[in-house]
């Protein structure tokens, strides 16, 4: 059902550019084609409907062609984030049940040695043979390709996971109907064939997939690939002359990516960016101006989660009047506010953010006790916190679950706190994100009590080990004791 | 210690523990590999000031100074030479 998105592109606009990356152009027509080669190649391996294979791959064509192929075979996609190390990988791996994993050179390594103990064999696929690995992207795409069967709007399509309440990430599964059903936004939002959108959020995240690379093939339009975006400190430059060059007209980015092209030394000619979108937290009001003053675009904010995509947009004609609001819920998205008896609250009242989606998942994986607080009657419950205006406009206020915004993603404190208390000389810990002089923007500060003499280095060293590096504690305070409440809660408020 | 061999110490010390890294060659790509990333790029920056005494303005920012061990020391020796 997803791969139909693909197959319209390339039968309405075969010969109009897909994928922009690097010196690379490639056709609808071509990504079709390498999709088809690489369905048949992994098939030949023995994947088939069902099977989960993990995607560890940087924004890239193959990334690309690697999610429909997957999705088309009827398989599961498992986007993984590449910077995460061995644990948490090996975590992913074994939640999904993967049975392969297609990666690049720097991952397929790592890979091999997690599934080597594995009773269950699974296949790791890297993009190029530099480092022995067997079996290659590049052979199986030389297969023949074969025009792929339509899938159920029932099966499961990706996992994904979403953090926060429980430590560990929670497991989302979302079928081809929900995946489907949240592309239709995109042209809901007036996208069309002849928009390029600049894609330097990654793919692996709902956001990236959603507002890039969903909205490009069902579309038709262009998705301009930058390359190594990261460190994106170092590569604004590169940003802001591809945008020019390519004229760029949708720029879904972070705030982050805003503030640093904002600030940086050279200017570019944007005036062919017609929607810039910020999404993954709050929006500063002087990024806004900044990126306004600078470039004369308004960046407009943009609401999604990764149980459900994209929810609302804000596409008013004055975005500059609206500018801290997320907009109007996308068509066919209901978004109510609710006070804490799950009764409706009026216009301009906080409470949480409700959201009821063609794109909304069933429920997080074996969690019946977490899917009845947080699914009901159709909605799913955000856990953030906000409120609507008379227009049905959105603004949201805070969040109910612990979570630390950290350069464009949210980190659980609780999954941090379990690996610096497994530290053998640390007795109790707790994780509290620390506001920086840069307005959004956190910094992870771990505050210890030790059971024995413990350097600073020595616990972040051990966490770098097996946490990706935007988890990992930029500050560690120790302390005698913990604050906590005469019940035993922890006053969090004094640790910040 | 040279300066290469500073710069290798400090990366493989304080940026890529956990990734089995355990020596980088100078012409390697430390930003194609993930090992200088968002979120450490600034801790080398950092580290490069203190260490050489050199300050890293904006405009230095950019992936040719910073994508290798041998770039990043050509680049110090730029900016201890007082050349931009």
């Amino acid at each position: 059902m997803l791969m139909e998105l693909l197959y319209q592109s390339a039968s309405s606009r075969p010969d109009d550019v897909a994928l922009v990356y690097r010196d690379e152009r490639v056709t609808h027509a071509e990504l079709l084609d390498r999709a088809e080669r690489l369905a048949a190649g992994l098939a030949a391996e023995g994947i088939g409907p069902g099977d989960a294979v993990a995607l560890l791959l940087p924004n890239d064509p193959t990334f690309v062609a690697g999610y429909y192929a997957i999705s088309g075979l009827g398989g599961v996609v498992v986007p993984v984030n590449p910077a995460f190390k061995q644990d948490e990988l090996e975590f992913y791996f074994r939640e999904c049940d993967v049975r392969a994993v297609i990666s690049d050179d720097r991952g397929a390594g790592v890979c091999e040695r997690i599934v080597a103990g594995w009773d269950e064999p699974a296949q790791v696929i890297a993009t190029s043979a530099a480092h022995g690995q067997a079996l290659t992207v590049d052979m199986l795409m030389q297969a023949e390709p074969a025009k792929l069967d339509k899938r159920s709007a029932e099966e499961p399509v990706v996992y994904m996971f979403s953090s926060g309440s429980t430590g560990r990430p929670k497991r989302v599964a979302r079928t081809h109907g929900q995946v489907r059903g949240e592309s239709e936004y995109y042209a809901w939002m007036g996208i069309a064939p002849e928009d390029k959108i600049f894609c330097t959020i990654p793919l692996f995240h709902t956001y990236g997939m959603g507002c890039c690379m969903l909205a490009a093939t069902r579309t038709a339009a262009t998705l301009v690939m930058l390359e190594d975006p990261n460190p994106f400190l170092l590569r604004r430059q590169r940003a802001l002359e591809l945008l020019e060059a390519e004229g760029v007209t949708i720029y879904p980015g972070v705030p982050f990516n805003f503030r640093l092209m904002a600030e940086a030394p050279a200017s570019a000619d944007l005036s062919s960016v017609r929607l810039a979108f910020s999404a993954g937290t709050a929006l500063p009001r002087p990024f806004f101006d900044a990126f306004l003053d600078k470039f004369g675009v308004p960046v407009r904010q943009l609401y999604g989660c990764t149980e459900a995509g994209t929810l609302t947009a804000n596409l008013d004609e004055d975005p500059v009047a609206t500018f801290a609001s997320v907009g109007q819920p996308v068509e066919g998205v209901e978004v109510l506010i609710e006070d804490e008896d799950g009764r409706i609250v009026p216009p301009l009242t906080v409470g949480e953010i409700a959201v009821k989606s063609p794109g909304l998942t069933s429920g997080y994986s074996d969690m019946e006790e977490l899917n009845r607080q947080a699914f009901r009657d159709g909605f799913f419950l955000s856990g953030d916190l906000g409120q609507l205006d008379e227009e049905g406009r959105l603004t949201i206020t805070g969040r109910k679950k612990l979570l630390i915004e950290v350069g464009g993603y949210k980190v659980d404190p609780i999954e941090v706190e379990d690996v610096v208390v497994a530290h053998p000389k640390v007795a109790e810990a707790v994780v509290v994100g620390v506001e920086t002089k840069v307005q959004g923007e956190e910094l992870i500060k771990a505050v210890v009590v030790p059971n024995d003499e413990l350097d600073e280095r020595d616990l972040i060293g051990f966490c770098q080990q097996r946490l990706a590096n935007f988890k990992v504690p930029q500050v560690v305070e120790f302390r005698e004791e913990i604050p906590k409440s005469p019940l035993g809660k922890i006053l969090r408020k004094y640790l910040i | 210690m040279n300066v290469s061999a500073d710069i290798e110490q400090f990366i493989l010390s304080e940026l890529t523990q956990g990734r089995g890294i355990t020596e980088i060659d100078a012409s390697e790509n430390l930003l194609s590999k993930g090992i200088v990333d968002s979120h450490v790029v600034m801790e080398l920056v950092g580290f490069l000031e203190q260490r050489y005494g050199i300050a890293v303005g904006d405009g230095d920012l950019s992936p040719e100074n910073f994508e290798s061990v041998a770039s990043i020391e050509a680049f110090v020796g730029r900016k201890r030479n007082g050349q931009t």
